[in-house]
C-alpha cells in the first residue's frame, strides 16, 4: 500500500495566472518604475502576493467573506474614462474652500482636482507625483508598512503594493491647523471588462497639527470593478484628525479597503464611516495608540441591501497607558444582504488605564438577510475599564408603539426608526455636507423611505 | 364619550389578570382623576386604552365615540383622538423632535381628510406651544426624548398634546419628575387644553397636581379595579387617611 503523504489544509488560494501575466506587463509602466529601488520593492511585494495567495474562509479574518470569489478573477487594470461633471459635482463635500483631490478608476484627475492655497508645510499630491518625483521619500513612509503584524503577510496589502500607481499623498506638518477640510473623491465608472485599481493613502499629521479629511468612494457607473485601497494614516503626538467617510459604491463593484492608524501621544481622532453601496465591501482597520493620554472615536454604520455583502474587521491595540477608544458601529441588513462585524480590543500589559468600548447594534430586516457580531476583547494590563456589547434584533416594539400612538401608520413608523437607527451615526459626521449625502442614501435604501424625503 | 365596561385585561402570555371588571364612564369637558397604589393596573389600563401590544382583553369593552376602541390599531384610536401622555416617555435617537412631530400633526390631518399644514404654519405653532410649556428651541432640534431629562421628557409630552390636540387626554403621571416651576407650566399647558368637547383621565400619585387640574371625578383604584370614587375632595381625604385608611387592609 501506498502512503498518502498528509499535506497541511492551506488557509490560501493560489492566484490565477492573470495576475502575473498583468504584473508583467505593466510593471515597467508603473509610475516611479525607473527608480530601482521602488521597482524592486514592488517585486517583492508581488513575489510575496504570489506565495501567499488569497485568503480563504478558514483565514480567521476572512471568515465571513469569500473574497477569493470577486477577486481571484482575471482583471485588467482600470483605464480613466470620462465623468460628467455633473456627476463628480453632486459628491463635493468640506464646503466651498474644500481643497480636493478627484480619483477616477483610481487616477489622479488633474483637472478635476483643486489644492491650491496651501499653507507652507502642507503638502497634498497624488501619489502618482510621488512616486515619480521622490520615490524615496515613499518609500521611506511605506517601509513603515505595518501589514506584516503577528497575523503574517496581507495578500490585498501586497498586491496593492505591487500594482502602486496612483492616491493621495498629505502631509501637515508640527503645529499647523488646516481649518479647510481635505476631500478626496474616489469616483468608479464600471468598464467593459473587468477592473481593478489600488490606490494607496497616506496621511501624516506633524506634532499639534489638525486637519479634517474627508474621502468619498462613489460609483457613478456599475460594473465589475476592484477596488483595493491602502491607506494609512498617522496622526503626530497631541494632532488631531477628523476623517470622514463615505461609500457608496454601485452595483458590480467590490471594495476592499484597508485602514491603518497610528496616533501618538495626546493624539485625537474622530473617524466615521457609512457604508451604503457596493456589492462587496470589505472594512479593515488596525488601529494602534502608540503614547499615552489617547483619544480615538471610531462610528461607522452599514447597511447592505439585496444581496450586497459588508464585513467590517477592527482591530485596536492600546499600547500605552490612559488611552481612550470607543467603537460606536451599527448594521441593518435587507433582503438576502449579508453583514459581518467583528472587533476586537487588545490591551497591552504596560496599557494600564485604558478605557476601550465596543458597541455593535444589527437590525434585521429581512427573513432572508443575515448578520454576524464578533465582539473580542484581549487585556493583559489589570488596571482598565473595557466593555463591548453587540445585539443584534428587529426594530424596537416599544418605540413602534410609541410613534404609532401618535398617529403614524405601521409602515411610517417603520420606515422612521429604520431611517433613525442608522442616522444617529450619520450625525456624528464632521462634515455636513457628507451627512446630508448619506442621509439621501440612506433613505433610498429605506423601504417607504419616500415618506422621509422632507425630512432633510 | 368613552365608556369601559367590566374590563378584565392580562399580560399576554403570562395568564396574569392585571385589570379585573374595570368600569367607567368620561363625559365630554370632564377630567378625572385615577390614583391607586404602585401596580394597581393604571397604566396597564392606559396603555389598554392606547392600543399598545403585549395585553390580552379577556372580558368586557371598550367603547370610545361609538366606536369599539379595542378592534382599533394605535394609529386608528390616535386619529379618533385618543393621546397617551407616557410615564415613560420613549427615547427615539435618529429623529429630531420637530420632525417627529410634523409627521405626526400631518399623519393625523392625512387620516381625518384634512389637508396637510405647510411647514411655515407648523413651525409657527410649534414655536408658539413650545414657549408656552417652557420649552427652549434647541429641544425641537434634538432627537425626539433622546438625553432629555426626567421632567424634560414629561414636557415634550405636554408638547406633543397641545400640537395634536386631542379628543381623550390621558396623562400617565406626567408630574412625576416635574419640578415645582414646571409643574405649574405643564399643568397651564393642560388647562388650556380643557374645553367643553374634549376631555382627560389624569392619573396620579399626588393631590398637589390636582391643585392645578382640578378633576371633576376622583377615582382610587386598588388590584385592578375602581375601588372609591368621589368629588375632588376624595384626593384630599387620600392625601390624610393613605390608600390602606381610605380602602382598608385589603388595598
Ligand atoms: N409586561 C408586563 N409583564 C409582566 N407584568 C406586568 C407587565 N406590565 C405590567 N405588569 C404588572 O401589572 C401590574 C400593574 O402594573 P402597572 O404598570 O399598570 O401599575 P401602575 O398602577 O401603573 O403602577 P405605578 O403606580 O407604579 O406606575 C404590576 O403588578 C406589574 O408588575
Ligand atoms: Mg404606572
Amino acid at each position: 500500500m501506498t502512503a498518502i503523504a498528509r499535506r497541511p489544509v492551506s488557509r490560501h488560494t493560489a492566484p490565477v495566472p492573470a495576475f502575473a501575466e498583468l504584473f508583467e506587463h505593466e510593471q515597467q509602466h508603473l509610475p516611479g518604475s525607473e527608480a530601482a529601488a521602488l521597482d524592486a520593492w514592488r517585486r517583492t511585494r508581488f513575489a510575496r502576493f504570489e506565495t501567499t495567495g488569497l485568503p480563504t474562509q478558514r483565514v480567521e479574518h476572512w471568515k465571513y467573506t469569500n473574497i477569493a470569489k470577486v477577486a481571484n478573477v482575471a482583471m485588467g487594470l482600470a483605464s480613466r474614462p470620462e465623468v460628467k461633471l455633473d456627476d463628480v459635482q453632486r459628491y463635493f463635500a468640506g464646503g466651498p474652500l474644500a481643497r480636493r483631490l478627484i480619483f477616477v478608476n483610481g487616477h489622479l484627475a488633474t483637472e478635476l482636482s483643486h489644492v491650491g492655497g496651501l499653507p507652507e508645510g502642507v503638502v497634498i499630491k497624488g501619489l502618482d507625483v510621488m512616486l515619480r518625483d521622490d520615490p524615496d521619500r515613499v518609500l521611506a513612509a511605506l517601509a513603515e508598512d505595518r501589514a506584516l503584524d503577528a497575523s503574517g503577510p496581507h495578500s490585498f496589502a501586497d498586491l496593492n503594493a505591487a500594482f502602486l500607481q496612483s492616491g493621495a499623498w498629505i502631509e501637515v506638518a508640527d503645529d499647523i491647523v488646516l481649518e479647510r477640510p481635505i476631500q478626496l473623491l474616489f469616483l468608479t465608472v464600471g468598464e467593459a471588462s473587468a477592473v481593478m485599481t489600488h490606490p494607496h493613502i497616506i496621511v501624516k499629521l506633524g506634532a499639534r497639527a489638525k486637519a479634517h479629511l474627508i474621502e468619498s468612494h462613489v460609483g457613478v457607473k456599475d460594473g465589475h470593478c476592484l477596488t483595493n485601497l491602502v491607506a494609512d494614516y498617522e496622526v503626530g503626538a497631541g494632532a488631531r484628525l477628523d476623517h470622514d467617510r463615505l461609500q457608496l459604491g454601485a452595483a458590480g463593484t467590490t471594495f476592499i479597503g484597508l485602514n491603518r492608524i497610528r496616533i501618538g501621544e495626546k493624539g485625537e481622532l474622530k473617524q466615521t464611516v457609512a457604508t451604503l453601496g457596493g456589492t462587496l465591501v470589505r472594512n479593515e482597520t488596525d488601529m494602534h495608540l502608540q503614547g499615552s493620554f489617547i483619544e480615538a472615536q471610531l462610528n461607522g454604520v452599514y447597511m447592505p441591501i439585496e444581496s450586497e455583502h459588508v464585513d467590517n474587521v477592527i482591530r485596536v491595540h492600546h499600547e500605552q497607558p490612559d488611552g481612550h477608544s470607543d467603537q460606536f458601529y451599527k448594521g441593518l441588513a435587507l433582503d438576502k444582504a449579508k453583514a459581518a462585524f467583528a472587533g476586537k480590543i487588545f490591551v497591552y500589559k504596560d496599557a494600564q488605564r485604558t478605557n476601550a468600548f465596543q458597541t455593535n447594534n444589527n437590525l434585521l430586516l429581512s427573513d432572508d438577510a443575515e448578520i454576524d457580531s464578533k465582539p473580542e476583547l484581549e487585556i493583559y494590563a489589570d488596571d482598565v475599564k473595557c466593555s463591548h456589547g453587540a445585539t443584534c434584533g428587529e426594530l424596537d416594539p416599544v418605540a413602534l408603539f410609541y410613534l404609532r400612538s401618535r398617529g403614524l401608520d405601521r409602515d411610517e413608523a417603520e420606515s422612521l426608526l429604520t431611517y433613525a437607527f442608522a442616522a444617529e451615526v450619520l450625525e456624528r459626521f464632521t462634515d455636513p455636507a457628507v451627512m446630508k449625502l448619506a442621509q439621501e442614501r440612506l433613505i433610498a435604501r429605506t423601504p417607504g423611505g419616500a415618506n422621509l424625503t422632507d425630512m432633510l | 364619550m368613552l365608556t369601559i365596561k367590566d374590563l378584565d385585561v392580562s399580560i399576554a402570555g403570562e395568564d396574569k389578570p392585571v385589570i379585573k371588571g374595570f368600569s367607567l364612564e368620561v363625559k365630554p369637558g370632564e377630567v378625572h382623576a385615577v390614583m391607586g397604589p404602585n401596580g394597581s393596573g393604571k397604566s396597564t389600563l392606559s396603555y389598554v386604552l392606547a392600543g399598545r401590544d403585549g395585553y390580552e382583553v379577556t372580558g368586557g369593552t371598550v367603547t370610545f365615540m361609538g366606536q369599539d376602541l379595542l378592534e382599533m390599531e394605535p394609529e386608528e384610536r390616535a386619529a379618533a383622538g385618543i393621546f397617551l401622555a407616557m410615564q415613560y416617555p420613549v427615547e427615539i435617537p435618529g429623529v429630531a423632535n420637530s420632525y417627529f412631530l410634523r409627521q405626526a400633526v400631518n399623519a393625523l390631518k392625512k387620516a381625518r381628510g384634512e389637508p396637510a399644514m405647510s411647514a411655515a404654519d407648523f413651525m409657527k405653532k410649534l414655536k408658539a406651544k413650545a414657549e408656552e410649556i417652557g420649552i427652549r428651541p434647541e429641544f425641537l432640534k434634538r432627537d425626539v426624548n433622546a438625553g432629555f431629562s426626567g421632567g424634560e421628557k414629561k414636557r415634550n409630552e405636554i408638547l406633543q398634546l397641545a400640537m395634536l390636540e386631542p379628543r381623550l387626554c390621558i396623562l400617565d403621571e406626567t408630574d412625576s419628575g416635574l419640578d415645582i416651576d414646571a409643574l405649574r407650566t405643564v399643568s397651564d399647558g393642560v388647562n388650556a387644553l380643557r374645553t367643553p368637547d374634549r376631555a382627560m383621565i389624569v392619573i396620579t400619585h399626588y393631590q398637589r397636581l390636582l391643585d392645578y387640574i382640578v378633576p371633576d371625578h376622583v377615582h382610587v383604584m386598588a388590584d385592578g379595579k375602581i375601588r372609591k370614587s368621589g368629588g375632588k375632595e376624595l384626593a384630599l381625604e387620600l392625601e390624610e387617611q393613605g390608600y390602606e385608611g381610605l380602602l382598608g387592609r385589603a388595598a
